[in-house]
């Protein structure tokens, strides 16, 4: 008989995994509360970078992994934890009995109208990154096209290395997202003055360095060390910005027609609800605890259970795909050397 | 009555003299002390109002009532209240009727100070007795009373739940002995009068009591015993007095006319500083109600601990609990003898050295002045200002981090046809509050200065604020003459009243939040529950108005972190939402953004509220 293993959130993790797993002769099963795959990879456009089409990467994971049970629409009921196994409840009715377990519950966007200075939800001219992301796929945002759009501004870190917001973690990505989204919409907007106000830029990955000189270069995006202060509007609907420009030491104050809040990654509450079912660890912000932080970042501290992905903490797409693929091959093991 | 002895002196009211002439020459140096320590301008006023009738009539009664019959704790827990008032009162009535004893029957013994303590060791009961019965009782009565205030004591000391307390103070070592000494020293007169009462006459119950006595001991060799017993804890009492909690007796005579002569503090130990301290009384009551007492660790950092440290110059301590205080007043409003804890700890704040001073004198006014010359008039066809008067809004920094209650404001001045002008539209400068509650006064003033300048250039009739924080200042630092100061609640209340406003009633339920520097700060209780009822049912927190906990966010602490807040924010969501609400409603922009980091139940200002139930006009 073939082992089961119980993929929970079919993203781009829950997909790579289960490709990898029906490789090795396995038959998973995803479960996604969502009624498509491909989590939120799949509602992003291009991704840094390569600039390679999100939608690109999701269909090669969906067609990989077609093979799997997949549950779309479909949420946990309760797990029953057993002598060496696992049964899992779905909303849909169905009960499932498997000796393994793989959590790929992913991340959620900073609710951005928690930073209330920041005017999202207040002000027409704010949106998120997720918003923007939502027009470059559709084109449609009533925000971005009855605007003249002549300066944009980029607000990094909100939510996220913020006590205030209750997020002390870094994000990780939305340096580099942001400087991919400004490219985007100067590609689209090639007259508009672009603002990015940042902290630190914290450029971490391949070729981010080379993005970051080629924004500045080619594009002439301009990056200004100083978080924003406050936003308000004017008469005409134009977004106003204060921040201090901390290299040049002054206050600035600049008129926009459109900013763009770059919402951090922060601990899915859905992982919360099933850390509790199966008396999983959750760490002090909020993500899923590893086993360890070093060696084992794709175990848990339960016997089966095995993490991937953004429900440890912020990833990108390459590290999530990678640590899939490392925690299939210790699943693998364990399957082994079990029988 | 008769005399016994000729000399009218016995060897056992030495301890006795030496405990009195120490005390009373220990508290003679010290109100000299403090009164000169007061600055020349604050020593006369208090001389000043000595001579006022008013003021003294409330002296009068202020002494009776807080001194003696503690009505604020009989207020506030009816049991605490008898224990207190029925040994104080009881006390002072036992000195009094002893004294009239004396002057009555042996009026040329009434320069011997002991004498009306030990009378009844000095007499006998003759024959016409029976005229002195009427005392006889009430001396008896009053020991009675202040016997069942100690039983009380006792009791409470075992099991302070039984009083309604929940934390209680730790005691001092000198505190513990001055206790066990007060504790002593009723149940040992009694003792005393009971071996004399055959002799000197006596009531129901010393009486009874020598007569329970001769059962067991036939002769009188007990009785100097006793006297000199009751003399010795007299004495440890008034030896251990200015060391221990009791001190707050004689300190608190002195702190009420200090008080009602409106003598602020203005140095961080010396004056009427030093007077509260000691006018401490180490009852607890602002432990319970300290808002950080929701963290067991904090209980150590209230007034009460902070008094003790500053008695003990611990200056490590003084800086470390002055320091993490959320400033929210609460501990003032509750005290008994009215110990400024806030006040206080601002003062302790205010001797911090800093190595770099801020320099504001070069902050143009000029370009923030300019901003101010258009008032916008809102045409409004169904409402008219029949005063024309000119409102300078000023949101303040919290406000604009908050920018729906600016929205909301804004809109509803439109709404109301208010001619208005906003004074921060493009940054202004800082009230000054924050500083001020940092304790660098100079600087604040510096800003107080800056801002007072501009306001009074613009023409304003009315200066119109959002944040309690910057009001506060406003209405105690800022000299505006003709200009009326007014809070958001006060302002929309009286738009409603003048029907300038016609606010649609919902079917939810409310809860107000009265927000520290606005409710104990400024007073203003009625007007925002008055503006909440127009809009939807009023419910009331658990504590609320005076006795409302603070939200956790305040800008009073200095060292408090985020994490270590959550709780106090917990705590106090929790007493507001004891109704079950549909919403908190609160006037302070700092509260609401505080409580919707971890409120499960929306929160809202109360100009979003009121906005969001007016039609428009």
């Amino acid at each position: 008989m073939k082992e089961i293993v119980v993929i929970i959130g079919g993203g781009i993790a829950g997909l790579e995994a289960a490709s990898q797993l029906l490789k090795l002769g396995y038959s998973p099963i995803i479960i996604e509360k969502e009624d498509h795959l491909g989590g939120k990879v799949a509602n992003w456009h291009k991704l840094f970078p390569d600039m390679t089409p999100a939608k690109d990467i999701v269909d090669e994971l969906i067609a990989s992994s077609k093979d799997s049970n997949i549950f779309l629409n479909t949420e946990i009921s309760f797990i029953n934890r057993l002598q060496d196994s696992y049964n899992i409840k779905l909303s849909n009715g169905i009960s499932i009995m498997t000796k393994y377990i793989l959590c790929t519950t992913g991340f959620r966007l900073f609710e951005a109208e928690k930073k209330e200075e920041y005017g999202y939800g207040i002000y027409n001219q704010v949106i998120t990154n997720g918003d923007l992301e939502h027009w470059f796929n559709t084109g449609k945002d009533e925000r971005i096209e009855n605007s003249s759009m002549q300066a944009i501004g980029f607000v990094h870190c909100v939510g996220s290395r913020d006590e205030k917001a209750r997020n002390s973690q870094c994000s990780k990505v939305c340096c580099i997202t942001a400087i991919k989204q400004a490219i985007e919409l100067k590609e689209k907007f090639p007259d508009a003055q672009i603002y990015c106000f940042y902290m630190d830029l914290r450029l971490f990955g391949k070729k981010f360095e080379d993005f970051y000189i080629k924004a500045q270069k080619d594009y002439g995006i301009h990056f200004i060390r100083g978080r924003v202060s406050e936003v308000s509007e004017n008469i005409e609907g134009k977004v106003i910005v204060k921040a201090e420009d901390t290299l040049a030491g002054k206050p600035i104050k600049v008129t926009l027609d459109l900013l763009v809040l770059m919402s951090g990654m922060v601990c899915n509450p859905d992982t919360h609800k099933m850390a509790g079912m199966m008396a999983l660890q959750v760490d002090s912000d909020g993500f899923l605890k590893s086993h360890d932080n070093v060696f084992h970042i794709t175990s848990s501290t339960k016997k089966g259970i095995f993490y991937a992905g953004a429900c440890t903490g912020p990833k990108t797409v390459p590290e999530t795909l990678a640590e899939a693929r490392s925690a299939v091959l210790d699943i693998h093991s364990q399957i082994i050397s079990g029988q | 009555m008769r005399e016994i002895y000729l000399s009218g002196y016995s060897n056992f009211i030495i301890p006795f003299m030496i405990g009195m002439i120490f005390v009373l020459s220990w508290c003679i140096i010290g109100a000299i002390r403090v009164i000169m320590e007061l600055s020349a301008e604050d020593r006369k006023k208090f001389f000043l109002s000595l001579l006022n009738p008013k003021i003294m009539a409330k002296n009068i009664k202020d002494w009776f009532c807080d001194c003696l019959f503690h009505v604020k704790l009989w207020k506030r827990n009816k049991l605490l209240g008898y224990m207190h008032s029925s040994i104080a009162f009881g006390w002072f009535m036992i000195i009094v009727i002893g004294h009239i004893e004396v002057f009555l029957y042996t009026p040329e013994r009434i320069h011997q100070v002991w004498y009306p303590i030990f009378f009844r060791y000095f007499v006998a009961v003759t024959e016409n007795t029976m005229k002195g019965s009427f005392f006889f009782f009430l001396m008896d009565f009053f020991l009675l009373v202040i016997l069942s205030g100690i039983i009380l004591a006792i009791t409470k000391r075992i099991r302070s739940r039984l009083f309604g307390m929940r934390r209680t103070t730790r005691p001092s070592l000198t505190d513990t002995i001055g206790l066990y000494a007060l504790w002593s020293i009723f149940p040992l007169r009694l003792l005393a009068e009971g071996f004399t009462a055959d002799i000197s006459g006596g009531s129901f119950l010393t009486k009874s009591l020598n007569d329970v006595l001769h059962f067991f001991f036939s002769d009188q060799m007990n009785m100097l015993p006793t006297w000199w017993a009751y003399s010795m804890a007299l004495c440890v009492f008034m030896c251990v007095l200015p060391f221990s909690r009791y001190m707050h007796i004689p300190a608190e005579i002195l702190l009420i006319p200090m008080r009602n002569a409106g003598i602020p503090i203005r140095h961080s130990r010396k004056g009427i500083s030093r007077l509260q301290v000691y006018s401490c009384p180490s009852c607890g009551v602002c432990i319970d109600a300290c808002p950080m007492s929701a963290v067991k660790a904090n209980t150590r950092d209230t007034t009460v601990y902070l008094n003790r440290q500053i008695k003990r110059y611990n200056e490590r301590r003084i800086e470390e609990i002055s320091d993490k205080c959320l400033l929210c007043g609460k501990c003032t409003a509750v005290c008994p003898v009215g110990v400024q804890g806030d006040r206080l700890r601002i003062a302790q704040r205010s001797i911090r050295k800093y190595n770099i001073s801020q320099d504001y004198s070069n902050i143009d006014t000029n370009s923030l002045k300019n901003q101010l010359n258009n008032f916008v008039t809102t045409e409004n066809d169904f409402v008219s200002d029949i005063h024309n008067q000119k409102v300078l809004y000023f949101a303040g920094c919290m406000t604009s981090l908050t920018p729906t209650i600016m929205k909301s404001m804004t809109s509803l001045l439109k709404k109301a046809g208010v001619n208005y002008g906003i004074m921060d539209k493009d940054g202004g400068i800082c009230c000054g509050r924050p500083m001020l509650m940092a304790g660098r006064i100079d600087q604040a003033m510096e800003l107080v200065a800056k801002n007072t300048e501009i306001i009074k250039e613009s023409g304003a009739d009315i200066l119109l604020l959002s944040c309690p924080i910057c009001y506060k200042i406003f209405k105690e630092k800022y000299a505006l003459e003709g200009i009326e100061i007014l809070h958001h609640t006060e302002y929309i209340d009286r738009l409603i009243k003048e029907g300038r406003l016609k606010v649609r009633k919902s079917e939810k339920s409310y809860v107000y939040h009265d927000p520290c520097e606005l409710g104990r700060g400024c007073g203003i209780y009625d007007q925002p529950r008055n503006v909440v009822s127009s809009a939807g049912e009023l419910v009331e927190a658990e504590k609320n108005g005076k006795e409302s906990i603070c939200c956790g966010g305040s800008l009073g602490s200095l060292t408090l972190s985020f994490d270590k807040r959550k709780a106090l924010t917990e705590n106090a969501l929790k007493n507001l939402t004891i109704a079950s609400p549909d919403e908190v409603i609160t006037a302070c922009p700092l509260c609401r953004s505080t409580f919707n980091r971890y409120s499960q139940t929306p929160v809202r200002d109360i100009a979003e509220l009121i906005d969001s139930n007016t039609e428009i006009n």
